[in-house]
């Protein structure tokens, strides 16, 4: 069984007036362990599609199903557990919270599925510490480089041990020598910690990274191509 | 799982410290004017049954006609009829002091045109036990030089004020002669002249504030005023002094019984009696004390409201954030309710102890300087009742000023909020 299955998705917004298709029948499968970017040109539904895979959203018609769950068929609080449990998420807006410093930032995810405190503060200093930020725990993120937020949202990410690592650009706010870094840690802990990993990216050396290249446009599948 | 959403609102309350700070303060403001408007109708009611009790103490009540406590006679004192017998008789009683009054034709000295000074005037007969047993009564009455109270052997005696000294035109020691009913007449010789009223003692003691014509009063034994109207239906008050060991709301309901069942129309009136009057009368001026401060409660928490919409929308990203990673929609909720309580509390802190603190020196101010009749004070009250009401209060101010920002934040779907810009 496919770790995501997607099935004749679509995903119909309503922008005021106007009904947006984002997505227009799309299949998509990947495995656990796969590394898989999803590339595409602004609109081409990659947003939605992270969102879809993510369990941020259910889709207009289709069936989307996560280790054989059917997002469909999950109340929203269930939807909600579900993906704290399976899903980390990696922003390209980092998306940390300003007011908590770096290890509460981590210890985050780990609140809303009630781990205790001192479980939590290990871990959350575990992952900072594989990250490289051993240092910077007590540190808020104003008071962090670009890249160093990243790191924390990484492991953040990886807070309640998930199946899926999914990237929404990563790399997108960061300079080039950063992001290479920020890449190589991402690849190294999804083969460390057999993590599957989905990177949304516009970035070809991001891409370079997958297993496997998932072209969309106008909210279809173009192209799939294996990396070698 | 709660304590640590009270870490994350009260860190966002000091991650925005001047926001905070400002809705805090328009809670403070409301709280501590309740706790003010509170708290002083408290030390009004302290000072009011101070008074009571001074003049009371636990063992004493007092018989007036029946209708001065129920509110149909507006006139003050009125007088009435009663066996000073059978109230001696009633179980438990053990000293009866009673004032009576009358009006009487008085003649005094001459002026210097010769001509003789009389007139009508309110004669008040006091019982030698209510100089020697009630002195609270009398309150502290300044005579001039040579002059005295009257006492239990005075005969034919008579005090007066100074005023009505100089309108009879009589000395210390002259005589002035008062003519009761049918032929009773007696000749009084002036034993003592209380002081001109000043203001302050004008105010003061029994004697005082028995009537509004009281510069007028000659105060004479209770021996000549029975001789003067032996029928004793002019009673203006009787106080009751009770033996050890006896409820005084027992006796006094024993006294009424056994004066009505002989035609008195009076009521026995205890201190709880007068407490309970005044305990009824504070609590209407609390409830209208506490409606003005409402008012600025409310203005505090549209304060937190506004203050919670602005988080709410400012911290849209957070929430999708959040909700991303696990939260749900009552541990959002949870969050920004909490977060809004703990701005109502803090200002609920510093307001009550800022309105305690403003009070304690209000009240001191008044006991200093104000000038209240000597050994009346006003007391400063922090009710434990009243801290904890306003503590909760204040909690509950804020987290329901913030009811409707943090479901609006709460129900906010992810997608949305994490698009958020």
């Amino acid at each position: 069984m496919p770790l995501l299955d997607l099935k004749g998705i679509v995903k119909d917004y309503e922008l005021g007036k106007t009904v947006v298709h984002a997505v227009r029948g799309l299949d998509l499968t990947i495995d656990r362990g796969e590394i898989v970017a999803i590339m595409g040109p602004s609109g081409s539904g990659k947003s939605t599609l992270m969102h879809l895979l993510g369990a941020l959203d259910t889709p207009s018609a289709g069936t989307a199903s996560l280790e054989g769950h059917n997002l469909h068929e999950l109340s929203e609080n269930e939807l909600v557990t579900l993906r704290g449990k399976k899903v980390g998420f990696v922003f390209q807006t980092f998306n940390l919270i300003q007011s908590l410093t770096a290890q509460k930032n981590v210890e985050l995810p780990m609140i809303f599925q009630g781990v205790r405190k001192s479980a939590r503060a290990e871990r959350a200093r575990a992952l900072l510490e594989k990250v490289g930020l051993g240092e910077r725990m007590k540190h808020r993120p104003n008071e962090l480089s670009g890249g160093e937020r990243q790191r924390v949202a990484i492991a953040r990410a990886l807070a309640n041990d998930p199946e899926i690592l999914l990237a929404d650009e990563p790399t997108g706010n960061l300079d080039s020598e950063t992001g290479a870094t920020i890449l190589e840690l991402l690849k190294k802990l999804s083969i460390d910690e057999g993590k599957t990993m989905i990177l949304i990216t516009h970035d070809p050396d991001a891409a370079a990274i997958a297993h496997r290249i998932v072209r969309l446009r106008d909210g279809r599948v173009v192209q799939e191509v294996r990396n070698a | 799982m709660l304590r640590e959403f009270f870490r994350l609102a009260g860190q966002n309350v000091l991650h925005r410290k001047l926001r905070s700070i400002l809705a805090v303060l328009g809670v403070l403001i409301g709280i501590m004017a309740v706790v003010i408007l509170i708290s002083f109708g408290l030390s009004l009611k302290g000072l009011m049954t101070g008074e009571v009790a001074k003049v009371f103490g636990v063992d004493t009540f007092m018989v007036m006609d029946q209708d001065v406590m129920s509110g149909k006679h507006s006139g003050g004192m009125k007088e009435f009829g009663l066996n000073l017998e059978t109230l001696k008789g009633v179980d438990g009683v053990k000293t009866v002091a009673a004032v009576r009054q009358r009006t009487a034709f008085v003649e005094g000295g001459t002026n210097g045109e010769g001509n003789v000074q009389q007139g009508f005037m309110p004669v008040m007969g006091l019982s030698p036990e209510l100089l020697t047993d009630f002195a609270a009564f009398t309150g502290d009455l300044v005579f001039e030089e040579g002059g005295r109270q009257i006492t239990g052997t005075d005969v034919d005696a008579a005090v007066l004020r100074r005023e009505l000294a100089d309108r009879l035109g009589a000395k210390l020691g002259d005589t002035i002669l008062i003519a009761g009913e049918k032929s009773n007449e007696i000749t009084a010789t002036v034993i003592g002249i209380l002081a001109a009223s000043d203001e302050k003692q004008e105010e003061q003691g029994f004697a005082s504030s028995m009537s509004s014509s009281s510069s007028d009063t000659i105060y004479v034994p209770y021996a000549t005023m029975d001789r003067l109207w032996p029928e004793g239906n002019d009673f203006l008050v009787t106080v009751v002094r009770i033996l050890p060991g006896y409820d005084v709301d027992d006796v006094a309901d024993r006294a009424e019984v056994a004066l009505k069942a002989e035609g008195s129309r009076v009521s026995a009136i205890t201190s709880s009696d007068i407490t309970s009057v005044i305990d009824q009368m504070m609590s209407y001026i609390n409830i209208f004390l506490a409606g003005l401060a409402g008012i600025s409660l409310l203005v505090g928490g549209v304060g937190v409201m506004n203050t919670m919409f602005t988080s709410v929308l400012e911290r849209t990203k957070d929430i999708g954030v959040m909700k991303a990673v696990g939260a749900k929609n009552r541990h959002v909720l949870a969050i920004f309710l909490i977060e809004s309580g703990l701005i109502g509390f803090l200002g609920g802190v510093i307001g009550t102890a800022l309105g305690l603190g403003i009070t304690a020196a209000a009240c001191w101010g008044i006991n200093t300087f104000a000038g209240l009749p000597a050994g009346a004070s006003f007391p400063f009250v922090a009710s434990p009742t009243l801290i904890l009401a306003t503590l909760f209060g204040a909690f509950a101010l804020g987290a329901v000023s913030g009811l409707w920002p943090a479901r609006r934040g709460a129900r906010m779907p992810v997608v949305d909020a994490l698009r958020y810009e």
